[in-house]
């Protein structure tokens, strides 16, 4: 068994707004082991995003951690000042960001903005150890060295995306979160980012939290993964054995909503209506409206949510194993 | 850049002589001259209006005279003043450019200074109290009715309570035996500020690169303490020495009209910075900055306010313009005889040669001012850098 890096219970998470607090993330639990790559999945607004901002503690003003705790080996990072945060940021949990295309200063070069980041966490070197340790990032990531005197305008999309990478590492961070990095990419592109992400999570034995709303994207990248809906993980467990066997009403429209390059030609299905709003108290199962087959149960939301271990390592949302 | 700033030369150059051109013809289209006042002198022979015309050329066509004038000024042949007749204008204004660049450069830098830095705080605090009333009270500075708001502060800083001079730049009683002329103090002070500027200025250069943040900031100080034990037995030996008294008077003299045109010129600076930098801070590069651990000073200075500098630079260029024209106010109010004053008593007298001459110093002024702009702009900002070289 190895180390468990980063655990996370129970972690409630909103958003104050004028209408009233919007509960973007409701009780979610994961851990998250050494070495190993981690999925979230789940269309827009489910609350991924939430979930990898609440582990840097980076929400935005109004956002408010109501309860629950994220440990980074073993250290409590919630009731952290934001102080000691910064000592756990890019060092502990690093993260390539949604739409890395901007996540570059215009006016800075490439390399010092690498530079910034180690030269804070590692405020003894000298100049020429972090020069050295950036182009070995660069290397890894099959950047040429020139590109450190460049700046972000001068590049193209995809090496602004190796260069974010390389930015991400440059602290060596226990786990690194990759918040869908390949949007706005082209698909060929977007292959190459996905196999340099594995590469460096294997070489350097990273932890990963890989979050897309693409479920193809999460089966080639994870060995685990959770799927979310409405702020709430309702399927965790072994990728391989989620896409073998579905055992949420959700997780399987989302399959089935994909379509596959082997195996029968199948028709696509669509998931009809649209996400809750989390607006307020929020009762019984979220799925329950848009959902095909609903059970009495589910219907007059006697149930309350919360993920129980249907096979081994296999955990659903008990609405929904009670409903199948 | 070498090829950048070649080409924005030549534009400067080309934009130099319509000025010149079109300012002579203006001036040409004043009705009246200054010498009609010779015609009503009842003493004077008949021809001596038409003969002083001719003594000056006026009598010649229009044309012939420009091109006269352009090639004169290009040889630096001003003329002769008609008021104070052997008198070329560049006497008079080297006599009184030291004046106003003096005060009007350190006006510049200060306003400049604290209206970003007011700016960038704004932003960053943006939405807490002190945010809401700095912000009402730039807006009202920016608005206020400028001469009607400096004869106040004239009046209750200078009359009122008496802390500071009403007007001038020296108490003439003090000057009384003084060994030399007002100008050549102004000459020494600006020297000495540019000199210490220039040090600062290799002092920042050498220390970018030191790795270490904290070390920077130390070699920084240590800079900084450097100077001011130069400067301090600069002002207590020999020439300087002699000097440091007068130097004083100008400096005290200084204070009030400095404090009142930076409290008119920050707030533009301030709102403008404020706008932009609330844009910056949504942008994702902000986020990153904060994922990467870096302190909130650190986000704010180096990636915030770097990036919201550019448009600000912008619009301090036609700042230094307007404060060039809000010269002659100023001039005016505070009693302070520089070129904004010899600009409206030569513009009143219709003493052309002279007008013609201190406009085209205020000309030559904002043109280098906007040429200075540009390029500092494509050294903030590498996207108009590599533009240019294409």
């Amino acid at each position: 068994m190895s180390k468990t890096v980063l655990k996370v219970e129970n972690l409630n998470m909103h958003y104050e707004t004028i209408a009233g607090n919007v509960s973007a993330v409701r009780d979610v639990s994961f851990e998250l082991k050494e070495g190993e790559s981690f999925g979230l999945v789940g269309e827009s607004g489910c609350g991924k995003t939430s979930v990898a901002m609440s582990l840097l503690q980076l929400q935005a003003d109004n956002a408010k951690i109501s309860s629950g705790s994220i440990k980074l080996n073993d250290e409590e990072l919630v009731t952290k000042t934001e102080k000691e945060l910064r000592k756990i940021r890019w060092k502990g949990i690093s993260i390539v960001f949604q739409g890395a295309m901007n996540a570059w200063n215009p006016v800075v070069k490439i390399g010092e903005q690498i530079r910034e980041a180690i030269r804070e966490h590692y405020p003894n070197n000298s100049k020429e150890e972090n020069s050295e340790k950036i182009k070995k990032l660069f290397d890894i990531v099959g950047l040429e060295h020139s590109i450190m005197n460049r700046f972000p305008h001068e590049l193209s999309g995809g090496m602004k995306q190796r260069a974010v990478i390389a930015l991400a590492l440059s602290c060596d961070p226990k786990v690194l979160i990759a918040d869908e990095p390949t949007t706005a990419l082209d698909v060929v592109i977007q292959d190459q980012i996905l196999k340099e992400i594995s590469k460096v999570q294997e070489l350097l034995g990273l932890s990963l939290i890989y979050i897309s709303h693409d479920i193809a994207v999460i089966a080639e990248m994870t060995s685990n993964m959770a799927v979310m809906y409405a702020g709430s993980i309702v399927e965790m467990g072994k990728t391989s054995e989620i896409f073998s066997n579905p055992r949420h009403a959700y997780t399987k429209l989302l399959l089935e909503s994909t379509p596959s390059i082997v195996g029968e030609k199948k028709k696509l299905r669509s998931l009809d209506g649209e996400p809750p709003s989390l607006i307020g108290d929020i009762k019984g199962c979220t799925f329950s409206p848009r959902c095909p087959e609903p059970s009495d149960s589910c219907k007059n939301q006697s149930l309350e949510m919360g993920l129980i271990e249907a096979a081994p390592d296999h955990f659903v949302d008990q609405c929904c194993v009670e409903c199948v | 850049m070498t090829k950048y700033i070649i080409n924005r030369f030549l534009q400067l150059v080309l934009v130099f002589f319509v000025f010149l051109v079109s300012s002579y013809l203006l001036f040409n289209a004043m009705p009246g001259d200054a010498f009609t006042s010779l015609l009503l002198n009842p003493q004077l022979p008949p021809d001596a209006y038409e003969k002083t015309i001719a003594l000056y050329g006026l009598d010649r066509p229009l044309s012939e005279r420009v091109i006269k004038y352009v090639q004169n000024f290009f040889k630096g042949d001003f003329g002769f003043s008609y008021r104070y007749y052997p008198k070329s204008p560049i006497e008079l204004i080297a006599e009184r450019l030291p004046r106003t660049l003096m005060l009007f450069a350190l006006v510049n830098i200060i306003s400049f200074y604290t209206g970003f830095l007011v700016g960038k705080i704004l932003a960053w605090r943006r939405g807490s109290k002190s945010e809401t009333w700095l912000t009402l009270a730039s807006v009202l500075s920016y608005t206020v009715f400028y001469p009607w708001f400096a004869l106040l502060m004239l009046w209750f800083f200078g009359y009122k309570m008496g802390w500071f001079p009403i007007g001038k730049f020296l108490y003439p009683e003090k000057w009384y035996d003084a060994p030399f002329d007002s100008d050549v103090v102004f000459m020494m002070m600006i020297k000495f500020t540019v000199v210490v500027s220039i040090i600062q200025f290799i002092a920042y250069l050498f220390t970018r690169n030191i790795e270490s943040l904290s070390l920077r900031r130390n070699a920084r100080l240590l800079s900084l303490v450097l100077i001011f034990i130069g400067s301090y037995f600069y002002w207590n030996t020999g020439d300087a020495l002699i000097k440091k008294p007068y130097a004083a008077d100008i400096s005290f003299h200084m204070i009030l009209p400095t404090i009142v045109v930076t409290i008119v010129a920050f707030a533009g600076t301030a709102l403008l910075t404020r706008t932009t930098m609330m844009e910056v801070l949504k942008e994702d590069y902000i986020q990153t900055a904060r994922a990467k651990g870096l302190s909130q000073k650190r986000i704010r200075d180096r990636h915030a306010a770097r990036t919201a500098l550019l448009p600000v630079v912008t619009s301090f260029i036609f700042t230094i313009v307007t404060i060039i024209d809000g010269s002659v106010l100023t001039e005016q109010i505070f009693s302070w005889p520089g070129m904004g004053q010899l600009l409206l008593q030569a513009v009143l007298n219709e003493d052309i040669p002279v007008a013609m001459a201190a406009f085209s110093f205020v000309g030559i002024f904002a043109l280098v001012a906007h040429f200075v702009a540009d390029i500092s702009y494509a050294y903030l900002d590498p996207r108009i850098r590599i533009k240019s070289q294409g």
